[in-house]
């Protein structure tokens, strides 16, 4: 009985111990890698990411892991942790942040975290030497870049102009894809007059699909350019913004499919895909998808053609890259290597070729790309005015406000300027 | 027995240890932050009740967002229990097949939130969703209601999504029903009771904090709602369907304001307090019956 008795105090002891030795040891494996890594020894640095799954780029990924590994593994181990879906790699980010614990490389597909995190990741300017700063243009730089300090070593580019499907443009009777935003919408009513759904949109995930239209309409003049232009702009309510929500209206009530007030991209796509729409605004890395059978007829990708926005607008800017937050010199340095790894020519020219994303560095191609990818990046070069895209640049409650506002604006229910004050109002929340 | 002092503390440490460190502290966390500005890019500063000044005086999404809680907790409390109560009533006559009924119901409780969000969405779907192409067929007349996303249907589509499915509340309830012993219902019966009588002025009197634990599980399920609504109308269209724990997951999550989430995060927890114990004292939990 003596035992018993004693042997279940010493158990509850020890899960008492259990509990506090858990907790500590957390803390030894956030910064226990240096420890580890003492000079000689491996150094570990964590980059949680969202290539993984079904996301188009898992394959590149692995492909560059693999080679970083055979060539840099004695000396560098990737903690690799897999978060399915950009947003919710976004959300836990923030979620580290708060708690002061960011691991030591960030990617996050595009979106902005630089200005809500930039006082816990690591400055680079005095980092980017003349080698590195050949791993992108000028312009991708400086998206990664705040009061000339640099955030983010950029890898891709952001070409995003629309695709149409060619033949339904023929049963239309239209030759060729609009100059002018008035052209455009005559286009439209003849799609319509043919039976045919012009347009592919949707309202979830920040409308992706739809807010591309949008900021290309905002973009049709000079001010409006700027203001596409501008990071976490705070003041919707601009002639060129109403002027481009009254006419994502008219498209919503007009010229979409009847899922599109609720839909996500999945379903604008999907439209474009079985021809049930004849435009779509994406990038390249959609192109892809234009060859794969299951998602297609055999032979789609030859009735698609690619297309700028009307007035010459495409979005042709730099993309957030790979921040840094590494705590010491030592993880530093070999998350540097990484990212000096994954963005290099070679990096981006296989990323080019596995992905449709377009390289960051000038004059990079490759003869392994399909053919709409390369009229794309060529469209993205002739275009007369280049636009960053909302997703980089606007404050993320109001990337998010887009979307609950969108289906009252699509059905009528708030104005055109009622939307931009919603947006303002959200943007004043920063 | 008496049991030592000391013993006991042992035997209560690892337990004690595991709510401080994982409910206790973040609590005090949660508190003392709400009396903060606290939001990204360090900004740290004590504003005192400023939050919740401004929460109730000038945040219509608040109130929105406080409106809809309030009316999901109501109509959950009312219309989930009460027909989850009836079901109950039903299945307790143990007619053919009341197991296989029983656990029909419970399908959409073991069914994860997320796959219920998809479910619904393409339920509800206004080109190919079924709810649609059956009032097509009925009428003949091409029908495209967009439930979740009209002003006039989100707040009713979204309720649909969880009113209907009591799984829950049968379970809690049927169990209250089986266990009043079977003398009393005897005593009814040779008195000369109808069934239904003795339903309702025998077996419901005696399941009173059967059905109060049920209006509980109810009640605080709609003051912790996230994953239905984030996944199927995010709130929207415009704030139609926003409620509290939304509202503090955009205010945390996109508007990066800390300080004000965890205000928000401090009513809710009041609000679970004063709705529980209301909920106690209206169904007298303390007392027992037989």
């Amino acid at each position: 009985m003596k035992i018993k008795k004693l042997l279940a105090l010493s158990l509850a002891s020890i899960m008492a111990l259990g509990v506090l030795t858990g907790c500590g040891g957390n803390q030894d494996a956030q910064g226990g890698s240096s420890a580890e890594g003492g000079s000689g020894d491996v150094v570990e640095i964590s980059f949680p990411t969202h290539w993984v799954g079904v996301s188009v780029t898992t394959e590149w990924f692995q492909d560059r892991l693999a080679a970083f590994n055979e060539q840099y593994g004695d000396q560098i181990k990737v903690n690799v942790e897999e978060i399915a879906g950009d947003q919710n790699y976004v959300d836990k980010m923030k979620v580290l942040y708060s708690s002061d614990s960011l691991p030591d490389v960030i990617n996050t597909g595009g979106y902005n975290l630089i200005d809500s995190m930039k006082d816990q990741l690591v400055d680079l300017t005095p980092y980017v030497d003349d080698e590195l700063r050949t791993h992108g243009t000028d312009l991708c730089w400086e998206t990664n870049s705040r009061d000339g300090k640099i955030y983010g070593i950029p890898f891709t580019r952001q070409v995003i102009g629309y695709f149409y499907n060619k033949d339904l443009f023929a049963q239309a009777g239209i030759e060729k894809p609009a100059e002018t935003w008035d052209e455009f919408f005559e286009q439209c009513d003849k799609l319509l007059a043919a039976g045919i759904t012009p347009l592919s949109m949707g309202t979830a995930d920040s409308g992706w699909v739809t807010s591309l239209w949008l900021g290309a309409m905002i973009a049709s003049n000079d001010a409006g350019e700027e203001f596409m232009n501008t990071i976490q702009p705070k003041d919707y309510n601009t002639p060129e913004f109403i002027d481009a929500a009254t006419k994502i209206q008219q498209m919503f009530q007009k010229y979409t499919t009847s899922d599109a007030v609720g839909g996500a991209y999945e379903n604008a796509a999907s439209n474009f895909y079985m021809e049930e729409t004849a435009m779509i605004a994406n990038g390249p890395w959609m192109i892809s998808d234009f060859y794969d059978t299951s998602l297609v007829e055999e032979g789609f990708a030859d009735k698609i053609g690619t297309a700028m926005f009307p007035g010459g607008v495409m979005y042709n800017s730099g993309k957030i890259g790979f921040n840094i937050a590494s705590k010491d010199e030592e993880k530093l340095q070999a998350t540097l290597t990484f990212v000096d790894f994954l963005t290099s020519e070679e990096s981006q020219v296989k990323m080019l070729e596995m992905t449709g994303e377009t390289p960051a560095m000038e004059g990079v191609s490759s003869d392994n790309v399909k053919p709409l990818v390369n009229e794309v990046i060529n469209n993205g070069d002739n275009a007369t005015r280049c636009i960053n895209d909302f997703q980089s640049l606007w404050y993320a409650n109001v990337v998010d406000e887009i979307s609950v506002q969108y289906p009252l604006l699509a059905q009528g229910e708030i104005t055109p300027e009622q939307f931009a004050q919603a947006l303002t109002d959200a943007a004043a929340k920063n | 027995m008496k049991v030592k002092r000391w013993k006991l503390a042992t035997f209560l440490l690892p337990c004690l240890l595991l709510f401080g460190l994982i409910y206790l502290i973040p609590l005090i966390m949660v508190i003392v932050s709400s009396f903060f500005e606290w939001k990204a890019g360090g900004v740290f500063n004590f504003v005192g009740l400023q939050n919740y000044i401004n929460a109730f005086t000038n945040d219509p999404r608040m109130a929105r967002a406080l409106i809809n809680t309030g009316i999901w907790v109501l109509l959950q409390s009312t219309v989930h229990v009460g027909i989850g109560t009836v079901i109950a009533f039903m299945l307790s006559r143990k007619l053919r097949g009341w197991k296989v009924l029983r656990t029909i119901y419970m399908i959409p409780n073991v069914v994860s939130a997320a796959a219920l969000g998809v479910i619904f969405l393409n339920v509800f779907n206004p080109k190919y969703g079924i709810i649609n192409s059956f009032v097509s067929a009925i009428t003949g007349a091409p029908f495209e209601k967009n439930w979740f996303f009209e002003q006039n249907s989100a707040f009713m589509t979204v309720t649909w999504s969880w009113l209907l499915y009591t799984g829950m509340i049968i379970i809690v309830v049927l169990a209250g029903i089986l266990a009043i012993p079977e003398d009393i219902i005897e005593a009814a019966r040779i008195d000369g009771a109808t069934e239904m009588q003795i339903n309702l002025k025998v077996r419901l009197p005696l399941i009173r904090t059967v059905l109060g634990t049920g209006v509980i599980l109810a009640a605080t399920s709609m003051l912790r709602e996230f994953e239905l609504i984030y996944l199927t109308t995010n709130g929207g269209p415009g704030d139609t369907t926003l409620n509290l724990p939304l509202y503090l997951y955009k205010t945390s999550m996109t508007d990066n304001n800390y300080g004000y989430a965890n205000m928000m995060g401090v009513v809710l927890i009041v609000a679970g307090i004063i709705a529980v114990q209301a909920i106690n004292k209206l169904f007298r939990m303390n007392e027992s019956d037989y």
